[in-house]
């Protein structure tokens, strides 16, 4: 049985002005999955949240979150009660209190948790009385993601949730979203440039870059995939365009070879071979490496 | 609360607003006997021109309180402060960034566009209804304190006329706040527009009945007691195709 899907976009492009932000992109993010959205900055991460979230119009192609269409304004306020986000810039109304904040919000979602709001109050040490614009970086983003964690949604979208934030005000915000998807029964969709991040706390990837998705899936079976492969020779390394399936990056670097391939490595060694290298090493990569290795591809 | 939300990032424009144009209706009211005492050297003032036609207008109107009320208040102070107001009341986009405003939150929220512009909007127009209304019937309150007394049912008239007609300029406002997303840009178009409106029906003093100040100062209504009512219509016109445009801009746009 096929799993049901939260998210689904589908050939999604959005142009600005004549610039385009998003070059097709097709993913899905089936429900329950915490799935990390990686991308260097410009990649088009932000501009595919603000589509799923109705604030900017594909130019074509869909998106549907819930199976709802993500354009239609009907659709989109339906979306949006069902889904807890938090912006990049974390702004938050600085004329309010943080009391005031939590009551302004509560308002718009039927399912708000009280419980939730007072125990991550309570956690996060933020003040009351104290306006929104008296709080620093890191007490805002703990306040926009009490906000988000409180609606009683089924989905999370951050849009970089620990940008700005200190390493121990990170790792702070991240076990709280690690502890919050322990108990709660949700999807969670986080864009982030920070692997380490994602890798901490994601199940799924997608991979974006230049608006286009060029990986996706759980982060187990791709990292079953993809491979690096070290080849070293007698002498300087061959310059050789593979023609076996998914491989992603090859750098030479005097005497050694390295493939990074994301379909297996037998085919690739199957290539390697008549090229006669004095030693072979497969090893499995990291994020970083499938990140890298896809991306610069794509340069 | 989005309500609430609209009422905190306008109070306080609305407040100082409210603050001013009662000071302003309270000195009207209370300068009276000083501008008394001084008609008489005002009228032996013998200047030629615009400057002296000016004066001559300004003694004649200041003859009768009636006359000097509404050549000072509804025709002066509250037309041009609460123009100004109104435009201000205005600016500052619905999505903005403007005192703290935060699109993507706002955006996130399971509220249409439409219907945050509109709250938005609504909460200006009783804004400015109170700005029109509260400080013009300071007017026939205080009047029997120095002796006089004036028309509620004038006041009314007159701020019916500034309400109605004046609504353009919020509307203008508010629709350049759903192009704009600063404060200035709205503000400052709105205030151009008004003081070309402005300077337009000085330059044509001689054209009759025309002109949007003419229309909320209530200027047929006063010299002639009939209501400005093609004004009336036309700025209620011009005032729903703006509020029609600003919906439809919100609706349409990209944040």
């Amino acid at each position: 049985m096929s799993e049901a899907l939260v998210i689904e976009a589908a050939d999604l492009r959005k142009e600005f002005d004549g610039v385009a932000a998003l070059r097709g992109l097709t993913f899905q993010v089936p429900a329950g999955r915490i799935c990390g959205f990686l991308g260097k900055n410009g990649a088009g991460k932000t501009t595919c949240i603000k589509v799923l979230l109705g604030m900017a119009r594909p130019t074509s192609g869909q998106a549907r979150v819930f199976g709802l269409p993500a354009s239609d304004q009907t659709s989109s306020v339906e979306i949006r009660r069902r889904t807890g986000f938090v912006s990049e810039e974390k702004d938050l109304y600085d004329f309010m209190t943080v009391d005031e904040m939590i009551r302004f919000t509560r308002d718009f979602f039927p399912r708000w948790r009280n419980d939730l709001a007072d125990r991550y109050l309570k956690s996060f040490e933020l003040p009351r009385d104290r306006k929104v614009k008296a709080l620093s970086r890191g007490m805002r983003t703990k306040l926009a993601l009490l906000l988000a964690l409180s609606r009683g949604a089924e989905l999370l979208i951050l849009d970089e949730p620990t940008s700005g934030l200190d390493p121990a005000a990170s790792e702070e915000v991240l076990q709280a979203l690690i502890g919050h998807v322990a108990t709660e029964q949700m999807t969670v969709f986080f864009s982030s440039h920070q692997i380490a991040e994602v890798e901490q706390i994601a199940d799924s990837v997608v991979i974006i870059d230049t608006g286009r998705a060029i990986v996706s899936g759980e982060l187990d079976v791709l990292r079953e995939q993809f491979r690096r492969i070290e080849l070293v020779f007698d002498g300087e390394a061959p310059d050789v365009a593979f023609q076996a399936p998914g491989v992603q990056r090859v750098q030479r670097k005097g005497r050694v070879m390295t493939i990074v391939c994301s379909m297996g490595s037998d085919s690739v060694l199957d290539e390697t071979r008549p090229l006669a290298p004095v030693s072979v090493q497969v090893a499995p990569v990291t994020l970083k490496e499938i990140f890298l290795g896809t991306i610069h591809k794509e340069d | 609360m989005l309500w609430y939300k609209s009422w905190l990032e306008t109070r306080w424009r609305f407040l100082i607003g409210f603050a001013l144009l009662m000071l302003s209706a309270m000195g009207c009211v209370f300068g009276y006997p000083r501008v008394i005492q001084l008609l008489p050297a005002a009228s032996s003032i013998d200047a030629g021109g615009e400057i002296g036609r000016r004066i001559k207008e300004a003694v004649q109107l200041a003859g009768t309180y009636r006359g000097y009320v509404w050549s000072q208040w509804f025709g002066q102070e509250l037309l041009q402060m609460w123009t100004l107001f109104a435009a201000l009341v205005g600016s500052g986009s619905v999505f903005s960034r403007v005192s703290g405003d935060a699109a993507p939150f706002t955006l996130s929220l399971p509220a249409s566009r439409n219907r945050v512009l509109g709250i938005r909007a609504a909460t200006g127009f009783a804004e400015l209804f109170v700005l029109a209304f509260v400080p013009s019937l300071i007017i026939p309150l205080c009047s029997p304190v120095i002796g006089q007394s004036y028309s509620f049912g004038d006041a009314l008239v007159y701020s019916t006329c500034l309400f109605v007609a004046g609504s353009a300029f919020y509307c203008l406002a508010l629709l350049l706040s759903t192009v704009f997303n600063d404060l200035w840009r709205p503000l400052m178009i709105t205030c151009g527009v008004a003081l070309v409106l402005a300077l337009g029906e000085q330059a044509l003093r001689s054209a009759s009945g025309g002109g949007i100040f003419r229309v909320m100062s209530a200027q047929t209504y006063f010299q002639t007691g009939s209501l400005p009512w093609a004004g009336l219509v036309v700025s209620l016109a011009l005032s729903s195709a703006m509020l029609y445009g600003a919906d439809a801009n919100i609706a349409r746009r990209d944040f």
